[in-house]
């Protein structure tokens, strides 16, 4: 290979970051606006010179609140009229939904775990309904135990969430760290290794004879697919981990994880929901509601994470032409997810991040 | 390469910087309270200070009083309802009870809260409290301001009477600005959006702002 397609590389290596870093900046910007014009919305908030969303998207974020307060409301008038139960469970939805967008919902950690551990899509959207399936059953845990069974006061049960919102954001960080840690030792391996492939770049006969692919074919007139050959993860070079550490059994039980930290910490609203229903005598309408509420986080998070590991996708493909780079570019993002997984638990832990707070007055 | 990598890691802060602050406006309230205050003056005219009667929505009113024991079901005496309001009003020190004051531009900090008790009515909590001020002030220009800066709560002020001057000198007057009347976008950058470091004030933009001016 002479200079000139070195620097080439270089170039392509550029490229790569450059597109690499603006679709996490786009994607996290586009987070930060949506939650901007949902938080900005709660009946009659000022919207200065903002022209209001139309059609139903808008009139959903403008009476996103009010579906929440509409919740009271419609579990009163479910005592007398059953088919109140119906309307109960479409606001829930409508509201679960929205309200995802708020924090403590778990967006964040699980769409940073996706990319920070090569997870596909499809497990993005399992981890978002399993974390959004076990948030509701805590939730509701809290109060049949707490408010049904004990009858405890308000007072204890906000004692037991901030117990449990503690644990959680402590088991984030915890779960963060050990990414960073895993994930720390591919990226440095894949510094290392950047030297090393440009090297190997240069003789591509040395190299690749070992791997287990058939077919990446071996033509090693074409240096475009000769570069990158040599450097994907595959070829036996060993930098970073195969993907089949990931992806096994060990991979799930680490999902279980993600699952677990986020999944630990209910959301204030269902609680509140919860105890109105069963002084109403129909804690069983809000339990319903709660699971209801909780498909609707679902979706919301799992559109977030298919939207990161799409993201995380194109970047590798972007990437993949650079020599080197390529599994560069990638440690690096995956390392880069298992970081802002840490700075999340940590931040939550002490406060630095503003969370949905418990509900203690 | 020590140059690509620095750009990465720039990049890198500036992602989470903006991740961060997209936390800061995500907030969105559980709690709601009608606020309905007086503002307790001195007959030499000083402010001593604010006595606040605030209800709370009847989902929170209902989750308040879970678990507390009452003679009468579904009512409570206010002595069934002591504990609960002591609680309320401890946890209210954290958050300097959502009452912020300045006086002629200088902030004005409050005591302790006192003569506090709660009502239940109509399936409705109010909590009635009373925030003294570490020293009364003679105010040209007073500002008093009520909202939760991480916005879990919402407050607004009440239809009638939302404010009422206790003794107040005859010469003063009183201004309201109530967040939906476009009045306080205006203050959303002033100095309250940049203390407390926890990068959560969004509330402000949506705080109740009352004007007091006595010539």
């Amino acid at each position: 290979m002479t200079p000139i397609s070195r620097r080439a590389s270089g170039r392509a290596l550029a490229r790569g970051l450059a597109i690499a870093v603006a679709a996490i900046v786009v994607m996290l910007a586009l987070d930060g606006a949506v939650h901007a014009v949902m938080a900005q919305n709660p009946f009659g908030a000022p919207r200065p010179a903002e022209p209001q969303a139309s059609g139903i998207v808008g009139w959903l974020l403008s009476k996103q609140s009010e579906f929440y307060r509409e919740m009271s409301a419609t579990i009163r008038a479910a005592k007398s009229d059953g088919s109140a139960v119906w309307t109960l469970l479409a606001i829930s939805f409508a509201y679960g939904i929205f309200h995802a967008a708020g924090p403590g919902h778990g967006k964040a950690v699980i769409s940073s775990y996706v990319v920070a551990n090569q997870e596909t899509a499809r497990r993005g959207i399992v981890l978002a309904f399993a974390s959004a399936l076990m948030q509701s059953l805590v939730a509701v845990m809290i109060v049949a135990v707490c408010a049904w069974l004990l009858n405890a006061t308000a007072r204890t049960m906000c004692g037991a969430e901030k117990a449990i919102e503690i644990a959680s954001y402590a088991l984030i960080a915890a779960f963060g760290a050990r990414l960073v840690w895993t994930k720390g030792g591919g990226f440095m391996r894949a510094l290392q290794a950047r030297p090393q492939a440009l090297a190997v770049a240069a003789h591509p006969h040395d190299h690749g004879h070992d791997h287990p692919h058939d077919d990446h074919g071996h033509d090693h007139h074409d240096h475009v697919h000769a570069d990158d050959h040599v450097h994907d993860e595959h070829c036996g070079h060993s930098h970073g981990p195969e993907p089949a550490e990931l992806a096994g059994t060990g991979g799930w039980r680490r999902g279980f994880g993600a699952i677990f930290a986020v999944g630990i910490r209910p959301c204030s609203g269902a609680i509140l929901v919860l105890v109105f229903a069963l002084a109403q005598g129909l804690f069983w309408a809000g339990i319903a509601a709660t699971f209801v509420m909780g498909l609707g986080t679902a979706i919301t998070v799992a559109t977030i994470a298919v939207i990161a590991v799409s993201a995380k996708d194109l970047a590798r493909r972007l990437s993949s032409g650079s020599e080197g780079g390529g599994a560069l570019v990638m440690r690096g993002l995956e390392f880069s997810a298992a970081g802002l997984v840490l700075l999340f638990g940590v931040g939550l832990l002490f406060g630095y991040i503003a969370a949905e707070r418990a509900t203690c007055l | 390469m020590t140059g690509a990598l620095h750009r990465w890691l720039g990049l890198l802060l500036l992602a989470g910087a903006l991740a961060l602050g997209s936390a800061a406006a995500q907030a969105h309230p559980h709690v709601w309270i009608t606020s309905a205050s007086e503002l307790i003056y001195a007959p030499d005219g000083a402010l001593t200070g604010v006595r606040h009667a605030w209800t709370f929505d009847d989902m929170f009113s209902t989750y308040a009083v879970q678990g507390l024991e009452s003679k009468t079901k579904g009512a409570y005496s206010r002595e069934e309802l002591a504990s609960l309001a002591q609680t309320n009003v401890e946890s209210l020190k954290e958050f300097a009870y959502f009452t912020f004051a300045k006086a002629d531009g200088k902030k004005a900090k409050f005591q302790e809260p006192v003569d506090y008790y709660l009502e239940y009515r109509d399936g409705l909590l109010t909590l009635y409290f009373t925030l003294p001020l570490k020293a009364p002030v003679k105010a040209k220009e007073l500002s008093l301001e009520v909202f939760d800066p991480s916005f879990f709560i919402d407050f607004k002020l009440a239809d009638k009477e939302p404010i009422k001057l206790v003794g107040a000198p005859a010469a003063c007057r009183m201004t309201l600005h109530r967040p939906n009347d476009g009045a306080a976008s205006a203050q959303k950058l002033d100095e309250q959006t940049f203390m407390g470091g926890d990068n959560s004030n969004f509330g402000a933009m949506f705080a109740n702002k009352i004007m007091v001016e006595c010539p």
